[in-house]
């Protein structure tokens, strides 16, 4: 991992301002992504996880600069792309791509499936009207749906189809990174293993690079290199798939792991199960000092006022929490 | 490197000819007994529209005193009325003021409402707001009380105008008052209309602007032109196919009633409002005066709501239960 | 053997069929479910969206919506037959003897009544309370499902609670009146694994305390792993395979439900190895196959898969593990 990174997020911040109140009277703050720091590194799978809420896309809209980050940095070749407007950005667009999670709504129910993949395709001049029907068959044939599809509408088809039509669309622009935002997520158990497949075949043949933002741990496991929680617009640990799930650091991550139920009633009989209390709090007004403070149970006074430093505790492996820096966690 | 095909044994079957939304809509619009049929009374109406003068065998305007208030006949479909005229000819010429002023005033109201609707919608903020601030007031106002006013203010000086410019060249078009009057009822009926359409645009503008495919479609670097013209409006108009249908059959009834109270459509140009107001003073000696025109009106309104509805379910089939 | 009261299972669903009217005519959703639930027992209803779990349980409270009809089978509740009794029985039952938890308790509470209320219109109505009754039972019950100061929050709006809380109120509501079944359809798909872990704590909980069957429907297999006793597999509105729950994990016998274990992500994976996944998907309502409804997809069918339905039946030399297949049952049978 000593390469140079595709991309850095430095800093990264996201408020969005709400109105309360019956009229609107009241304005607040949401603080969805706060202060986020990490790299990504060409050809890797990074996972985003945690809970509703806790700022996984918002981090991923903002890093393709489709919500305008409030600060903070995003390098990709060189070009903080966060501060770039609509137009300076469309270079980079093709580059980076994205896949939803809803597949009834992740594509346009007015246009063909053809019209969906091709029309990246036109507008960034990647190949001309005559060579299009070829490529888009081509790219169809990449997501393992047969070239008759092009005339279909999005209606007529699955949803494990339609996701598929989503990766292709994405696929069209020849991206080298991928956001897939929940992009599983929605889909039907026997299909989730389809489409987990797919990803993972078109990553080794175009060297691909994912942003993977799911809740199920248990998938992300399976695919992912490294692995990032976030808790309460905060990252609270990143490491790679091994120190996260063999030796999660952070309290927070600890109590996730233990909530995931394993397909295996012997296992669950005997399994210790760390059970949080209450809920994730308020986004409009999240605790001060350590943002897991309210939930955690090692909580110390220092937690509840100081802001628990973002450092890496052995290579590749990081965490913010005053345990851990004491090292009276684990 | 292999990619598993999808087993498609049980999606879609390849016989089936690829359907699209619209089409889809078709179907379901031609199944609908009712709509069918409020189609085809609004084509015949049209066409009657279109045609009018060319199928009625009277002037509208062709006074036989020798012949009236005489009961309907073959010579006579609908009879004729105190001067003579021929109340049919009379109803066909009517409902081509119908279809002129409703489209007139629907195609008016339509166009500043999707304007100000889509891009309030698209834009947000402060625009946003003036926009909707200017709608809802325009709302606010009765209807009636407005054109009301509009007739009495602004027809006098309008009129005077007219015959200023008759004195100074003598052009006959401008002793046509007939234009005046229409000018005033497509405007202040078109300045009625539009606050709905703009509504109704922003409200699924809004809607449509935060689904995953308008962001995929930005994801793909598309440019606002042509998010907004591939991506929002074609998923925007259904619902608004709905509402001008419905609009069509509202601006004829408006019409009518402005035509009826004296602020529309003025006599001898026939309307079917002001024949149903001629008609309600003699309705008891010669009812068909009244008759005819309201059984017209009845039946056009009528016809636009069964239209209206048959396009609604078939447009936004899950909104229906 | 001897004394039957024991042995009859609280609820005894039998051969029950729905139908939807579409365009094409009536369509079979639910084709023939056969599932028993005993008094004390957890039944786990597994299957993926669309396959019938939520149609069959609200049917039994006759919550069909329009256009969806019961066509056969019955359904035995304390040996009364809810598919037939009358409407005043009925009420007795629905929120009285069987208690429902729904998947999106946003939609299922009333947004403009406070929870308190909502908690004691059952009571009032079911348990004959008085107001004053109701509200310390409501108090007692919000206690029970872990909701912290009850009396504050009985006055409290649905929307002012988050999600776990109002599952939590959903949970109390389908307790209410002490039902001898709960029914709880996807009540965790909508919340997050470390609330999800909570409710199912919750439930465990509960149903020692108040000795009642649970009804878990879900898609989420390893969910159950630790929760249920048995499991019922639903596969396009059938029940493919039904076992102990040790049992299924340790023994799949059907293919679907092979895998769909297979489909699942484990501990001991590889990282990005390929997942075994069944191509293709489920059949709609209007296009199931005519023999077995697993055959388009089955690796393993055979020409009378195509032709005929399997019927569930007990797995050889087992002990209460049915299946519908005709090759798992022929293999059972070599094997045995
Ligand atoms: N446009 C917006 N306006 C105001 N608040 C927003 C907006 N988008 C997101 N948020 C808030 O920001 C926070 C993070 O949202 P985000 O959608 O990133 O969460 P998430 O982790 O992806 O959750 P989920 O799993 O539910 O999708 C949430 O509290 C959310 O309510
Ligand atoms: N209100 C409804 N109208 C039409 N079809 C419905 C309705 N509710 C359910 N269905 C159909 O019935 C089948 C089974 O639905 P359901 O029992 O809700 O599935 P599950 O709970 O397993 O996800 C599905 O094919 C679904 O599309
Ligand atoms: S910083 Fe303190 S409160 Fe936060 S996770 Fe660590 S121990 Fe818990
Ligand atoms: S009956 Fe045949 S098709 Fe059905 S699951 Fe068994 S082997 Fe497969
Ligand atoms: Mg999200
Ligand atoms: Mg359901």
């Amino acid at each position: 991992m000593a390469a140079e990174p595709l991309i850095k997020v430095e800093n990264l911040v996201k408020h969005f301002v709400v109105r309360l109140g019956a009229f609107g009277e009241r304005g607040a703050t949401v603080y969805a992504v706060d202060d986020v720091n990490f790299d990504i590194f060409a050809g890797e799978t990074l996972s985003l996880v945690g809970e509703s809420g806790c700022g996984k896309s918002t981090t991923g809209f903002t890093l393709l600069n489709l919500q305008k980050a409030t600060s903070g940095k995003v390098i990709f070749q060189g070009e903080n792309i966060v501060s770039l407007d609509e137009k300076r950005m469309r270079p980079y667009r093709r580059e980076l791509q994205i896949v939803f999670q809803d597949p009834y709504s992740t594509l346009n129910p007015r246009m063909t499936i053809g019209e969906v993949v091709g029309e990246p395709i036109l507008f960034h001049k990647l190949a001309t009207k005559a060579e299009l029907p070829e490529r888009v068959s081509r790219l169809l044939g990449d997501v393992g749906l047969p070239a008759r599809f092009a005339q279909r509408y999005p209606h007529e088809l699955s949803g494990g189809q339609r996701q598929r039509v989503a990766i292709a669309r994405a696929l069209a622009c020849q991206p080298k990174f991928i956001v897939c935002d929940e992009a599983i997520s929605a889909l039907d158990v026997s299909v989730q293993a389809q489409i987990i497949n797919l990803l993972l075949d078109l990553q080794e043949k175009y060297g691909l690079t994912y942003l993977f933002i799911a809740h199920d741990l248990a998938v992300v496991r399976h695919i992912s290199d490294r692995v990032g929680v976030m808790y309460l617009g905060r990252l609270a640990e990143l490491a790679t798939r091994e120190q996260l799930f063999s030796n999660p650091l952070h309290p927070y991550t600890k109590a996730l792991l233990s909530a995931v139920p394993e397909a295996d009633p012997e296992l669950e009989k005997t399994r210790q199960r760390q059970i949080l209390v209450g809920d994730v709090p308020s986004p409009l007004s999240p605790p001060a000092g350590c943002r897991f403070h309210t939930r955690c149970p090692i909580a110390m006074d220092k937690c509840r006022a100081v802001v628990p430093e973002w450092r890496e505790v052995v290579t590749g492996h990081h965490v913010a929490c005053h345990a851990v820096d004491m090292g009276t966690a684990g | 490197m292999t990619i598993t095909p999808v087993n498609l044994s049980s999606s879609v079957a390849d016989d089936e000819p690829p359907v699209s939304l619209w089409r889809d809509a078709w179907h379901r619009l031609v199944r609908n007994k009712l709509a069918v049929a409020g189609l085809a009374v609004v084509v015949l109406l049209a066409f009657v529209a279109v045609f009018g003068p060319w199928l009625t065998p009277y002037d509208f305007l062709t006074q036989d005193l020798n012949a009236r208030n005489q009961a309907p006949s073959l010579a006579h479909l609908f009879g004729t009325d105190d001067l003579g005229r021929d109340v049919f000819s009379r109803v066909v010429y009517g409902t081509r003021t119908a279809f002129v002023v409703a489209i007139v005033v629907t195609t008016i109201a339509v166009a500043i409402g999707v304007t100000l609707g889509a891009m309030a919608g698209f834009f947000g903020g402060l625009f946003d707001r003036t926009v909707m601030w200017f709608t809802d007031m325009t709302m606010s106002v009765p209807n009636l009380l407005l054109v009301v006013v509009i007739n009495a203010s602004l027809k006098t000086p309008i009129t005077a105008w007219m015959e200023a410019r008759y004195q100074a060249t003598l052009n006959p078009f401008y002793r046509e008052t007939i234009w005046v009057d229409f000018l005033l009822v497509f405007g202040s009926m078109a300045l009625i209309s539009w606050p709905p359409y703009a509504r109704l645009v922003r409200a699924q503008v809004l809607s449509i602007r935060g689904r995953p495919y308008v962001t995929a479609a930005r994801a793909l670097g598309l440019t606002n032109r042509l998010i907004l013209m591939r991506y929002i409006v074609p998923n925007a108009i259904g619902p608004l196919i709905v509402s001008v249908s419905a609009g069509l059959g509202t601006a004829m009834v408006l019409e009518s009633a402005f035509s009826f109270l004296g602020v529309g459509v003025n006599p001898p140009t026939p309307s079917w409002g002001n024949m149903i107001s001629d008609g309600l003073r003699v309705w008891q000696h010669y009812p068909h005066l009244l008759a005819a025109p309201a059984a017209v009106l009845g039946l056009a309104t009528v016809a636009f709501s069964f239209l209206g509805d048959g396009l609604n379910d078939a447009l936004n089939p899950r909104g229906s239960k | 053997m001897t004394a039957p009261e024991i042995q009859k299972p609280l609820l005894d669903v039998r051969g029950l069929t729905i139908e939807i009217e579409t365009r094409r005519g009536p369509a079979v959703i639910v084709d023939g479910i056969n599932l028993t639930v005993g008094k004390g027992e957890t039944v786990g209803v597994v299957g993926e969206s669309g396959c019938g779990k939520s149609l069959t349980m609200l049917s039994l409270v006759r919550l069909l919506p329009n256009k969806i009809k019961v066509k056969g089978g019955t359904a035995e509740f304390a040996g009364r037959d809810l598919l037939r009794m009358s409407k005043s029985e009925l009420r007795q039952v629905r929120g009285g003897k069987i208690g429902f938890v729904f998947q999106d308790p946003m939609t299922s509470l009333n947004p403009v009544m406070r929870i308190g209320d909502q908690l004691c219109e059952p009571l009032i109505y079911h348990r004959s309370m008085n107001k004053a009754e109701a509200r310390t039972r409501a108090i007692e019950l919000l206690r029970l499902v872990g909701i912290p100061g009850p009396e504050q929050r009985i006055t409290a709006y649905p929307h002012e609670l988050s999600g776990g809380m109002r599952q939590r109120v959903m949970i109390a509501m389908g307790l209410a009146c002490d039902p001898e079944l709960l029914i709880a359809d996807e009540p965790t798909t909508a919340l997050d694994v470390t609330i999800q872990a909570q409710i199912v704590d919750l439930v465990k909980d509960l149903r020692k305390k108040l000795n009642m069957s649970v009804v878990w429907i879900t898609h989420d297999l390893a969910l159950i792993a630790g929760l249920v006793d048995r499991v019922a597999v639903l596969y396009a509105g059938t029940v493919v395979e039904d076992a102990p729950v040790g049992e299924l994990f340790a023994r799949p016998t059907h293919p679907y439900t092979r895998g769909l274990l297979a489909s699942i992500p484990k501990l001991s994976d590889e990282r990005a190895s390929r997942l075994s996944s069944i191509g293709g998907t489920p059949p709609e309502p209007g296009r199931r196959p005519k023999g077995c409804p697993f055959a388009p997809r089955c690796a393993l069918a055979e020409a009378v898969c195509h032709e005929r339905v399997p019927a569930l039946e007990p797995v050889v030399g087992s002990n209460g593990h049915r299946v519908a297949c005709f090759v798992a049952q022929r293999q059972m049978m070599e094997a045995a």
